[in-house]
């Protein structure tokens, strides 16, 4: 039975990214349809003009070991997991249209991953009977 | 008599090894059989977890010195 994860990502540090890039792309591997909402600071993360997403401070001393980990065991970064996992699954990504607003950004400034500027209902009818994780 | 599709996905972390396998179940049809090797030591319980939902079959798992083989007969497209 095909599933439906539905991931609102709201935090924009570096950590926080990570998993959503795993769980997407696993996700997706078990040909589960995933809609990501993007609000809050993870606007910054899907940005056409990109900048390094922080760590939280209490981490900060530990980003070293996990970049230098991550390089070791191949692990692709969170944009390139989303990447791919658009690429060959269902996989849909919609900026909130609250943020968007607030911010004054239409769809040319946000990265081309995304699919659409969206509000709060159009995602929770996205997401309903489904499983909802919120990053 | 289905194909043998081998997928490499050793020194691949999670959940590389499982998209790895999608790829290949993606362009595979049903007789054809997927060997799985792969490092990342989440993958014997992922490979099953993805048999389950996609309704293949785990026909053995295997570890030797440097990897683990997990060969999946292909049941379901």
């Amino acid at each position: 039975m095909m599933g439906k994860l539905s991931i609102i990502m709201f935090s924009g540090t570096m950590d926080k990214f990570i998993p959503l890039g795993v769980l997407s792309s696993a996700a997706s591997a078990l040909g589960d349809e995933v809609n990501i909402f993007v609000t809050g600071f993870a606007l910054l993360g899907f940005m056409k003009e990109k900048k390094p997403l922080p760590f939280p401070d209490e981490f900060k001393d530990m980003a070293p070991a996990l970049e230098e980990g991550m390089k070791r065991t191949n692990t692709k970064s969170w944009y390139d997991m989303l990447k791919e996992a658009k690429e060959s699954g269902n996989v849909k990504i919609y900026v909130c249209s609250l943020m968007a607003s607030i911010f004054n950004l239409s769809k040319n400034d946000l990265d081309p991953i995304v699919d659409d500027i969206v509000g709060a209902t159009t995602f929770l009818t996205q997401a309903e009977n489904g499983m909802v994780l919120f990053i | 008599m289905g194909k043998r599709i081998v997928v490499d996905a050793r020194g691949s972390s999670c959940p590389g090894p499982i998209v790895e396998l999608s790829k290949a179940y993606r362009n595979a049809a049903v007789g054809d059989v997927i060997e799985l090797w792969a490092t990342d030591p989440g993958v014997k319980a992922d490979t099953q977890a993805w048999a389950e939902k996609t309704k293949n079959k785990i026909e053995s798992i295997k570890e030797d010195q440097d990897k683990i083989i997990i060969v999946i007969d292909i049941e379901n497209r």
